[in-house]
């Protein structure tokens, strides 16, 4: 695995994929608790989980469209929280 | 092309609330140097009394605006109670989701463990549910004789615990790679801090947080025997090259500075802006005012789960500024960058009941820090300089 | 550095500020501790202040009382014109022709104030000074701001009203004090004024000796106060940030209220803000009939709590 910088996002575009992020997350491990039992929280969430979904990969495509950062085949774009560095992994 | 991330360091440092929930008083070890002073098998929470404070807390989002929550759960020893735990988690997941609460997009469930029971299947279990949103730090405290030194079986006289933590630590690094332990220096561990902390890198533990008691434990020449152990130290982290790779919290570049009484005035102490809940329902500025943390004082309730918070309680916490709070010793001090302090010590430790008065029990501690510090940043620096010198000259030189 | 030495020479003292008495038994204070605290303040230069009971004392007390120059808080009953007078408002009625004295302590809730606000009115002109203390602060539910307010409010424009006639400003703590101040002028407890007990013992203030609850305990006659920087302005961060000059800055609330001696309760920071902006209003208005007190500026503020301003810092 080889692993290099290819850009920056601005720390507000950063807040935004890592509310993404962590909802999606949040979203996952409450699928785990969740049953059909509670029918209106349940559609909510499997609502929520395909929306939020969608958003998260629109700030991907839309942040590679406007940085143009360099992609490869076989890799796939990281981002450092801390410091809003974009990288390319790329699996050998 | 999928797009994972990688989340590192300190988990909303700075900006996350933190919500202590004391889950119980009881814990398998009676370590020595344990500032719980009232520790005991009865006080367990209820899950009426937790879903309570849930409630409340949840219904006062305008009071509690932190953009990020970090519940926390201690003891004793918090995974003696890892079935209402694991309650209190499910419940407040569902509660953040289905009140569109904003922490349901930043969360986290902290926990600092003995680790004794790190293996158990419900512990294991809670934590395959819940990996994604959880921080979890076993204490282990270095060598053996070190670690069993202080912490000993509750009930068994002298008995380490040493085997019964070190054989989950391979499992608790598999979960968590970036995790960190929490050493604690009283008097009599001095000697072992150096073998202690190599010894926990060599356990794989990358990150290691030490800190010395903030208690009035220290006898004449401990200072000194501080200050070798941590040059030692510091010669062995720089000489083998661990630098680059782990970090041991004794050594910053921040620490043993002058501060300016205007600029540098913050608190160090974070009580007051979170908030700690104990098994009758009581709220506290941190689980440091609880009775049961308190050797002198009278602890300090800022509400409960019935009438909510008094904010005038918290008033003082809120505003506490390190001018007010210090002497004018500690003011004047050219070292005092890094010099920490624990409220709830100061107020334990104070000559009246207030939480204004810093104690300087750790003053000698912290300057002898200070020098092995110095020399630590002087001897690593001119490393790198030296290292860099040869790179220019022959670039097949093999340290790059 | 002390100046002011309080002697409460019973137990049943009238209450003079915000805090209420123990309970109505009556407990001298003794001879010999008497004379003992009037040697203090001799021997420490402090200005002293009895505060009587409204029964009269055994007469081999008054020689006692006066071998040193002082002051006397006394409840109306027994105030002679050049006391201190302590009255509450809501006891005022049939009496309010009757008192004409320099000074005059006014004690009541904000709702007793607000229900007798014309004998209130008829009282700052009668007297040479009076001095508002509201009662029942220390109480955790909501106070009744919009009723004071309103009070703070009429009195303005009476005052105003009465000035267009041809009479003098009077002096009123809560009104006029904050026109000609440009520092803080509080009760200074435990750094300008000491009190000390029918016990013999020293306290911080009378509210201090009242309130077992309020554990600030002083050794006996060795007046030594622990952690007496926390009773100074500047180890206050609420207040050393604040400009409600007039405001009483109670120590005894801020311990009961909050904890902690220099840290004020949001009641009594509130309070504080309606009348310092209350005397802003009066200010104003005054100066619509000509030139007034020139050079006094109270800027207008975005806070009624300066705690609001130190946490968006």
């Amino acid at each position: 695995m080889t692993k290099q910088t290819i850009g920056h996002v601005l720390p507000e575009e950063r807040d935004e994929i890592q509310a993404l992020f962590e909802r999606r997350n949040g979203l996952n491990e409450l699928a785990k608790i969740l049953t059909s039992d509670n029918a209106e929280l349940y559609e909510r969430l499997v609502k929520d989980m395909g929306e939020t979904s969608t958003k998260f990969q629109q700030w991907w495509n839309r942040m590679g469209e406007k940085y143009q950062w360099e992609s490869s085949e076989n890799g796939s774009w990281e981002i450092d929280f801390n410091d809003c560095t974009i990288y390319l992994v790329t699996q050998e | 092309m999928s797009q994972p991330f990688v989340p590192k360091t300190a988990w909303k440092s700075g900006v996350a609330k933190t919500i202590t929930f004391i889950v119980t008083k009881d814990c398998q070890l009676a370590c020595k140097y344990c500032y719980l002073v009232g520790k005991n098998e009865k006080e367990r929470m209820s899950w009426t009394t937790a879903k309570a404070a849930i409630d409340y807390i949840l219904a006062h989002e305008d009071f509690f605006k932190e953009e990020s929550v970090i519940w926390d759960f201690i003891g004793g020893e918090p995974f003696l109670e890892i079935e209402l735990i694991d309650k209190i988690c499910d419940y407040l997941k569902t509660e953040m989701f289905r009140l569109d609460h904003h922490w349901f997009n930043s969360y986290r469930f902290s926990f600092s463990t003995n680790g004794i029971n790190y293996d158990s299947p419900k512990v294991q279990n809670f934590i395959t549910k819940n990996h994604s949103h959880l921080s979890i730090g076993i204490t282990i405290d270095g060598t053996p004789r070190k670690h069993d030194l202080n912490r000993v079986w509750k009930g068994n006289g002298e008995k380490g615990s040493y085997l019964d933590v070190v054989r989950n630590i391979p499992l608790w690094l598999s979960q968590f790679p970036e995790a960190g332990t929490k050493v604690t220096i009283s008097s009599a561990d001095i000697p072992y801090i150096c073998e202690s902390v190599l010894h926990l890198f060599s356990l794989g533990i990358h990150e290691v947080n030490i800190n010395v008691v903030f208690e009035n434990v220290w006898h004449n020449g401990d200072d000194e025997a501080f200050e070798k152990q941590l040059m030692d130290l510091a010669d062995a982290i720089i000489d083998n090259g661990y630098y680059q790779d782990f970090t041991c919290s004794f050594f910053s570049e921040l620490i043993g500075k002058p501060l300016d009484i205007e600029r540098d005035n913050q608190n160090w102490c974070g009580a007051g802006r979170m908030l700690a809940i104990d098994a009758a329902g009581n709220f506290y500025p941190c689980t440091r005012f609880a009775a049961y943390s308190l050797r002198n004082k009278k602890p300090i309730i800022i509400g409960n789960i019935t009438d909510g918070i008094d904010s005038d309680k918290l008033r003082p916490f809120l505003t506490l500024d390190r001018k007010t709070q210090s002497s004018q010793e500690c003011l004047d001090c050219e070292i005092a960058s890094g010099c920490a302090w624990c409220q709830g010590e100061n107020y334990d430790a104070a000559s009246t009941s207030t939480i204004f008065q810093r104690s300087m029990a750790i003053c000698r501690m912290h300057k002898a820090r200070v020098r092995a510090n110095n020399y630590y940043w002087n001897k690593l620096y001119r490393k790198i300089e030296l290292e860099a010198d040869i790179c220019t000259k022959n670039t097949n030189c093999g340290l790059c | 550095m002390l100046k002011y030495l309080i002697i409460l020479l019973d137990k049943s003292s009238i209450p003079f500020c915000h805090y209420d008495r123990k309970g109505s038994d009556c407990g001298l204070i003794s001879v010999d501790n008497l004379k003992e605290a009037i040697k203090f303040g001799m021997k420490e230069n402090l200005m002293i202040q009895f505060v009587y009971p409204e029964y009269d004392l055994p007469n081999e007390y008054l020689p006692i009382i006066d071998s040193i120059d002082h002051i006397n808080i006394k409840p109306f009953i027994q105030a002679g014109k050049d006391d201190i007078c302590v009255i509450n408002i809501s006891d005022a009625g049939e009496l309010i022709q009757q008192i004409k004295h320099d000074t005059v302590v006014v004690r009541g809730t904000i709702c007793e104030f607000s229900h007798n606000i014309n004998l209130f009115k008829n009282l700052i002109y009668n007297v040479g000074r009076v001095n508002v203390v509201l009662t029942s602060l220390t109480q955790t539910q909501n106070i009744e701001i919009s009723l004071y307010s309103k009070f703070l409010d009429e009195t303005v424009d009476y005052i105003v009203s009465e000035t267009k006639k041809g009479r003098m400003l009077p002096k009123l703590n809560i009104l006029t004090d904050r026109l000609t101040l440009d520092k803080m002028n509080n009760c200074n407890a435990g750094t300008e004024t000491i009190t000390i007990g029918p016990n013999g013992k020293f306290y911080i203030c009378p509210g201090f000796y009242h309130d077992s609850d309020t554990d600030i305990e002083l050794n006996g006659l060795d007046l030594t106060i622990p952690n007496k920087r926390l009773y100074e302005l500047d180890k206050a961060p609420i207040c050393r940030e604040c400009d409600a000059f007039q405001c009483h800055r109670c120590i005894w609330i801020n311990k009961k209220r909050t904890n902690e001696v220099n840290t004020p309760s949001h009641n009594q920071c509130v309070i504080s803000h309606y009348e310092r902006n209350a005397s802003l209003k009066l200010l104003s208005k005054l100066r619509e009939n000509g030139p007034f007190l020139k050079g006094v500026s109270i800027p207008v503020l975005d806070y009624l709590d300066p705690f609001e301003k130190i946490i968006n810092k």
